[in-house]
């Protein structure tokens, strides 16, 4: 193995300088970058091109509103899940308050994935099984359609990739314009997360004969809710 | 593998005659080279987000011991084990170590092209780790036990029916060769291995500096299980992958998701900040981060060449090169394959012999130049790889000789009149029709495709001369 | 004005009457032409070769023959690229002629860019009733951004009809010695480009660099598919006598 110095110093002798002790100073950018007027306009830019990435997506303004549309996605599907599987819808530790409150009233038990189990060979087989995903999301990104979502001790970063559904709950608040505002806040907060997950619709492929194929590993539906409250 | 010890005439023959290869490389890099005008066409200023991309990565490059110091702390201040590795056999050792260590049996790799160059898999295979390529087309050529033939697509070559024919002895049972069946049995194979996977194996897109992260594109999602299943994480790296922080993260996503597929951001796009915090539930205890010189610190020691590492590795110029799009990869002979590839081979391989065609896979329209994202002056670099291997008397002596008699001749004007006359006389045997079509080498690799017009009776210099009563 | 012919290496020997049509349409728009004496070759071809150094001797001898001239003008967009795009780094270590190169830089213009974009005349008056279609060739279009010129000469061509040819932008294959150095590469090449030329419809395919033209006409020859091939300097010569 070599030595960090000795590797960096060969570099500083091919570029014929010695390395710099400070950061050197950022070079400019100009770009014009993606700009929507409001909150109300980039949510809908962002479930449009959610939608046309093939995910599905609806912006609920009331509880009522979120118990409709997760009807009108799942119908009674959960409730014969749990009849094979009662660990069939996988979520996070914490979830926005208005969708807590329609899986009470729609008396769809939530498994909360970091305490499904110690063992994280486990927690990966749940997940695995499990039919449903369910994660709220951190920031969102209205150009190109994308959940962001930070890794946290109350979350699971396989809840949005092993279930072959994945279903995420966004604010509209949330809703950025673009990936430059999502990386600068997230810049902002210091070190980042462990993870920082940028999900842009359903997994895909186009490796066969150039064929595009929704997916291959990660989950094969999504959905999105945006809360507008 | 079989294609490497083919010639390259064997491999070019191989590759012209193979029809399905050739629709099938035009259609795919047909629909990647579109898919990449709309989206680079709906930022409306295109060419500044170039500029700012080969800004930054010049940027990047000048100062590339900086960044690498300062990658390198952050990770290990945080608990990463960064191993340095000066040759492709370093890099193998190293990761071979840390599998050996680990008693792994199972090694899963999402799709790096560090990995090809440095030919890893063949030697984890021979330590008795099973190792399985999870982007599906890496799973291709896997079992087909052939190099990617497209840098983005790399089982592009294959059609459905022969990866139906390459997963039935897998899955033991008849496969239709629709692709929603392939693609169902390739995620239902995958997934037992997921789940079992002791160690995995990713590359890597971006290394942010100054926070220390790994940032990886996948649209399949594997790199995202590959990077959070299995207990031990090790990322392979080339040496110039950097970008100075998040700031010009954003830049350069941009660029290689709309470059490379036409997506505005890819599938997944993942930011890791390794190893995870110990109350995270998820994501790899050990992480490895293995960062591969091999000649690339004598590419930054070179500056006709140093550009070359701005690469981003999107294929673009792939996608708009129009020997490529006769070829496939494949006829290259080389990991990388493409403009970008046979600018690259050459730098990093250090043999003529072996690479020294690949200069010359190009007819310098300058597609590839127009079509880079970073602005890489690749056609350019091509004709300063071929002036290289002049220089160091790698070419043909006959070539030597041809480009002696062009000197002489093409500064005297007066003397070249007199050999175009005795052109003139001379082709005489080789017209039909007032056309030529046939002569010694290397006339006749012209001539045997195509018919050339006649050495003029009197060149325009004479004429003029005559016009105008000079002798 | 007072132009100087750059008679390029390949209408030299193969192509003398694009040399001279150029000249009288020059003339015809009122401008004094001469040819200066002991030009012959930008040395392109053995400068994408990599054989630089005989590619520079080469290069001098062309700066050399323009020194006093006051406006050069060639029928090729590829040996006008090499000028423009190459000659500095040809030059980078000779000063003096570094700066001869320049002044050849500043003055020395394709033909169509030239009538076009310096003398503003894109309508010379020629008739020519025909179907054709245009090859942008690689270097005019990609190194010296010719993209429009050409084009407004032929759209002011009375009876000409202009075909559009499918994917346009893909080289012909010609590459100067790559068509000998890769010749089953550019076969491939070319035949594609025959198969596009053919499915314009086209009855002429016209181009502005002789280079492009003698590979694609040879193959057209070769295959025996009768559709013709012209500079558009050979087009307007012709258009312009009636």
């Amino acid at each position: 193995m070599t030595n960090t110095n000795e590797f960096i110093n060969h570099l500083a002798s091919k570029l014929g300088r010695p390395t710099p002790t400070e950061t050197p100073p950022p070079v400019e950018i100009s770009v014009p970058q993606y700009r929507l007027s409001n909150t109300e306009e980039r949510a809908s830019i962002f479930l449009q091109n959610w939608q046309a990435l093939g995910g599905k997506g609806a912006i609920v303004k009331s509880e009522n509103d979120m118990l409709q549309c997760l009807k009108e996605w799942f119908g009674d599907l959960p409730i014969t899940w749990f009849k094979d599987n009662p660990q069939a819808l996988i979520a996070w530790d914490m979830l926005p308050s208005i969708a807590e409150s329609a899986f009470s009233t729609l008396n769809w038990p939530l498994t909360r994935y970091t305490q499904s189990s110690l063992d994280p060979r486990d927690r990966y087989s749940i997940a695995a099984h499990a039919e449903l995903g369910i994660t709220g999301s951190d920031l969102g990104i209205a150009l190109s359609g994308t959940i962001v979502m930070n890794s946290d001790p109350l979350r699971g970063r396989v809840v949005s990739l092993l279930p072959p559904r994945h279903l995420a709950f966004i604010e509209t608040t949330k809703i950025r314009n673009n990936l430059f505002e999502v990386l600068e806040e997230i810049s902002a907060l210091g070190t980042p997360p462990a993870a920082i997950e940028m999900i842009s619709g359903p997994s895909r492929t186009s490796d066969i004969e150039m064929d595009l194929s929704i997916g291959v590993h990660g989950p094969i539906e999504v959905y999105v809710v945006v809360i507008d409250n | 593998m079989t294609m490497f010890n083919l010639t390259t005439d064997q491999r070019v023959d191989k590759a012209l005659a193979n029809n399905f290869l050739r629709q099938a490389t035009r259609r795919a890099t047909d629909r990647l080279r579109n898919n990449k005008y709309k989206a680079s066409d709906e930022l409306g200023n295109w060419e500044e987000w170039r500029n700012a991309g080969e800004t930054i990565r010049k940027h990047v490059i000048a100062n590339l011991d900086f960044y690498l110091h300062q990658l390198i702390e952050q990770m290990e201040q945080r608990g990463v084990h960064v191993h340095l590795a000066k040759t492709p056999a370093d890099a193998v050792g190293i990761v071979r170590n840390i599998v050996r260590e680990h008693d792994a049996k199972n090694v899963l790799k999402s799709k790096s092209m560090i990995s090809e160059e440095i030919h890893l898999n063949h030697a984890l295979e021979e330590d008795g780790a099973a190792v399985v390529e999870t982007d599906l087309g890496e799973y291709i050529i896997q079992i087909a036990g052939e190099p990617p033939s497209h840098i983005i697509v790399p089982a592009m070559h294959k059609t459905r029916q022969q990866v139906a024919d390459l997963f039935e002895p897998i899955a033991g049972h008849a496969l239709s060769s629709d692709t929603p069946t392939l693609t169902r049995f390739a995620r239902i194979q995958m997934r037992e291995q997921f789940l079992r996977g002791d160690i995995g194996i990713t590359g890597c897109n971006f290394a942010v500096a100054n926070t220390g992260s790994i940032v990886m594109v996948t649209n399949e999602g594997n790199g995202r299980m590959v990077s959070t299943l299995p207990r031990v994480q090790i990322t392979l790296m080339g040496m110039e992958r950097i970008v100075p922080s998040f700031r010009e993260l954003d830049i350069m996503l941009n660029l290689l998701a709309r470059s490379a597929t036409g997506q505005r951001l890819s599938s997944y796009t993942t930011i890791l900040t390794p190893p995870k915090k110990s109350a995270d539930s998820d994501g790899p205890e050990e992480y490895h981060l293995v960062i591969l010189d091999h000649n690339r610190s004598e590419i930054l020691g070179d500056k006709l060449f140093r550009t070359a590492l701005n690469c981003i590795r999107c294929g673009a110029c792939f996608n708009v090169c129009p020997v490529y799009r006769q070829l496939g990869g494949h006829a290259y002979g080389s990991v990388y394959s493409g403009p970008i590839g046979s600018v690259i081979t050459p730098l990093l391989e250090k043999d003529w012999k072996k690479w020294g065609h690949l200069p010359y896979f190009s007819s310098l329209c300058g597609a590839c130049t127009e079509g880079c994202p970073v602005r890489i002056p690749l056609h350019d670099l091509l004709v300063k790889l071929r002036m290289r291997k002049t220089q160091s008397g790698h070419t043909p002596q006959v070539e030597q000789q041809i480009f002696k008699a062009y000197r002489y001749l093409f500064t005297r004007e007066k003397t070249l009149r007199r050999a175009l006359r005795l052109g003139a006389h001379l082709q005489r045997p080789f017209v039909r029709n007032h056309r030529i079509t046939g002569g010694p080498p290397p006339l006749s690799n012209w001539t045997k495709s195509r018919t050339l017009p006649m050495v003029a009776p009197k060149p325009f210099m004479q004429i003029w001369a005559d016009l105008n009563n000079k002798r | 004005m007072k132009v100087s012919l750059f008679a390029t290496c390949l209408t030299n020997a193969f192509y003398p009457e694009v040399d001279l049509t150029m000249a009288k349409i020059l003339k015809h728009l009122g401008h004094t032409v001469d040819v200066p004496e002991g030009q012959v070759c930008c040395g392109q071809i053995a400068f994408n070769s990599g054989y630089v150094d005989d590619a520079r001797e080469v290069a001098r001898t062309l700066i050399n023959s323009f020194e006093r001239s006051e406006v050069v003008v060639g029928p090729s967009g590829s040996c006008i690229a090499m000028i423009h795009h190459y000659y500095p780094t040809l030059f980078e270590n000779e000063p003096v002629y570094l700066k001869k190169a320049e002044d050849l830089i500043h003055k020395s213009y394709e033909f169509t860019q030239f009538v076009v974009d310096v003398l503003k005349k894109p309508d010379l008056g020629a008739h020519y009733k025909a179907k054709a279609t245009y090859h942008p060739s690689c270097h005019a279009t990609r190194l010296l951004g010719i993209g429009e010129a050409p084009l407004k000469l032929l759209q002011h061509v009375n009876g000409l009809e202009l075909l559009p040819l499918p994917e346009a932008q893909l080289c012909c294959g010609f590459g100067g010695t790559f068509s000998v150095k890769m010749p089953k590469i550019s076969e491939a090449m070319v035949a594609e480009k025959a198969e596009h030329v053919l499915a314009s419809g086209a009855d002429i395919l016209l181009g502005l660099d002789m280079g492009c033209l003698m590979n694609i006409s040879g193959y057209l020859e070769k295959i025996n598919k009768p559709v013709k091939t012209m500079h558009i300097i050979q087009l307007l010569g012709e258009g312009m006598k009636s």
